[in-house]
């Protein structure tokens, strides 16, 4: 398996057109504002178009970057902020973590630390 | 009195007034550097963690403290992280010591409906027999008996013990050592008499008139407006004045306005506001004459949090007008002509009072000069800002000068260290209290305390 499977997975999405939830008396207007949200839903997270999204392998990596304790502890700063930190106390920390992070810079998924909430 | 060395010819004060009164210029200013840079902090984010604060210092400390156990114990003795203890090993472990006080002030204990308890009335010590120590490194924690005084050490030490863990957890304590005075820098002080006036709490605003006027005379003998030509003349030789902290009383900080209705004390002005005009004006006298290193402290209008960040410069217009008047950070750190200063406004040795058995505060100085940490209980029991990247308290050089302000009474020692470390320990008294400043001479290292009392109402004779 490729990707981490979310809970949310086994609900299907489904984009809300013509069959609307009971009870919602709503005019023309709203009809098109649903629709919009709806393919709104379907979207992963805000990203520019152009990037491809970020390799499994490469979060997987972060991750066990993130919860790797010589490193100290990983909540409340960048993972960039972290590994510099690593280098300046002299902990010598993996440099294609550095490499992986330059490049998706602007990435949020991959620049920031790991919450502990979600993959 | 440092009118002994006074020119022998100068004139007494009972001769009459010469045609030509002679003038005394000042020694210039030579060689100052502010190197207070890591304590100021430029964008502030409070939204992190204090277990960043103290992960780095164990990892910037464990290197050197590792170096000293092998340098006491033996080359060949066993590092081990608690993770890798085996029981009845002898081995080394560094760490950070956690004391476990039953009666330290904690906010969820105040706030806990279920024990409906009067929050516990500020006491002058924490310290109690039952006590217990922890060392704690990245990843565990294990108690500590033995060979340890417990009462003396604080939280937030970084430690190297030495000794064996027991069948029940414990780690029977043998020896242990802290990381020691920090390696010496070069001696490049001057070769004649250059004097640092240090004084602090100053306490403006305190509503007493006799504080004043022992204020008035320090100015006065700094400007060179007292005394006769000798004390003039030695005067002059004062090339800096270190106000170190508390320069507004505690009365400024009274909170009734907070408590009282909204419309009562609408035109209530801050006692800070009368007390901080009074600052400037005095500060303007001492400005035009002589360089001033304005530190904050503990009751003065700046963050709570150590390090303090220095006064804004729109609260004294008279004075920040001229370049002499320099706000530093609390905890301060300059090279004047050479010689290295570093100096806290005294919230760092008070805290460590309150929380251990040591008595004396040049003992508690001292101590953490040895510890290598200039306040090991910040973010326990001391406000601290939540760094990440490196804990700035952590000395890595032996200042020649090492002062903390508001202790009192005035102490001073100096230290020699085995690594050739030459620490002139100095004690700053609180001047409200005891109208006593410090005269610190740069050449020898040498200080002496100044008293400037004035007869009140009820002095005794």
């Amino acid at each position: 398996m490729e990707q981490p499977r979310r809970i949310t997975d086994s609900f299907p999405r489904r984009r809300r057109g013509p069959g609307r939830p009971p009870g919602r008396l709503k005019d023309r207007k709203d009809k098109n504002k649903d629709k919009d949200k709806a393919q709104l839903k379907v979207r992963e997270c805000p990203r520019t178009p152009s990037q491809p999204p970020p390799d499994p392998a490469l979060m997987e990596m972060l991750r066990r970057f993130d919860l790797s304790w010589e490193y100290g502890p990983c909540s409340g700063i960048t993972r960039l902020q972290r590994w510099e930190r690593a280098q300046e106390l002299g902990l010598s920390p993996p440099g294609p973590i550095r490499d992986a992070l330059l490049e998706h810079r602007d990435n949020p998924d991959v620049t920031y630390r790991w919450d502990g909430v979600g993959w | 009195m440092f009118s002994e060395q006074a020119a022998p010819t100068a004139q007494g004060l009972l001769a009459p007034p010469s045609g030509q009164p002679p003038t005394f210029p000042r020694v210039p200013v030579a060689g100052y550097s502010d190197l207070s840079q890591p304590f100021r902090l430029g964008e502030r984010s409070f939204c992190r963690q204090y277990a960043h604060v103290y992960a780095v210092r164990l990892a910037g400390m464990r290197p050197l403290l590792e170096r000293r156990a092998r340098g006491r114990w033996g080359d060949d003795i066993a590092l081990r992280r608690l993770s890798e203890l085996q029981e009845g090993e002898k081995c080394c472990v560094v760490g950070t010591l956690f004391k476990a006080m039953q009666l330290q002030p904690s906010i969820l204990q105040e706030i806990s409906e279920e024990h409906n308890l009067v929050p516990q009335p500020p006491l002058p010590k924490y310290i109690q027999p039952c006590d217990e120590l922890m060392l704690e490194d990245e990843l565990q924690r294990i108690k500590l008996d033995g060979a340890i005084d417990v009462q003396r050490l604080v939280t937030g030490t970084i430690v190297a013990v030495y000794g064996r863990e027991e069948e029940d957890g414990r780690f029977l304590v043998e020896d242990h050592c802290l990381a020691d005075l920090p390696p010496p820098l070069p001696w490049s002080g001057p070769s004649s008499d250059r004097f640092v006036l240090l004084a602090s709490g100053l306490g403006l605003g305190s509503m007493s008139g006799e504080a004043l006027l022992s204020t008035q005379l320090l100015v006065d003998v700094v400007t060179g407006q007292l005394g006769a030509e000798g004390e003039q003349s030695c005067a002059a030789h004062i090339t800096r004045v270190i106000l170190a902290g508390n320069l507004l009383s505690q009365n400024t900080q009274s909170r009734d306005t907070i408590n009282k209705a909204k419309y009562l004390t609408k035109k209530t002005q801050a006692a800070s506001v009368e007390a901080v005009k009074m600052l400037d004006e005095i500060l303007l006298q001492l400005c035009t004459s002589v360089p001033v290193d304005v530190m904050p402290g503990e009751f003065d209008p700046t963050n709570y949090t150590l390090p303090q960040q220095p006064l804004h410069r729109c609260m004294l217009p008279l004075a920040s007008a001229y370049a002499t008047l320099r706000l530093v950070t609390n905890p301060y750190q300059a090279s004047l002509d050479g010689v290295r200063f570093l100096g806290t406004s005294g919230q760092n040795i008070s805290d460590i009072f309150k929380y251990s058995s040591m008595d004396d505060y040049l003992e508690i100085l001292e101590w953490t000069l040895l510890a290598g940490h200039i306040s090991p209980t910040a973010p326990d029991t001391l406000g601290c800002y939540p760094f990440y990247k490196s804990d700035p308290f952590i000395l890595t050089e032996c200042p020649h000068v090492y002062f903390c302000g508001n202790a009192p009474r005035f102490q001073s020692k100096l230290l020699q260290g085995k690594e050739g470390q030459r620490v002139l320990l100095v004690m700053v008294p609180d001047f409200s209290a005891t109208q006593t400043a410090c005269l610190v001479n740069l050449r020898d290292l040498s200080c002496q305390p100044i008293t400037f009392s004035s007869f009140g109402a009820d002095a005794e004779d």
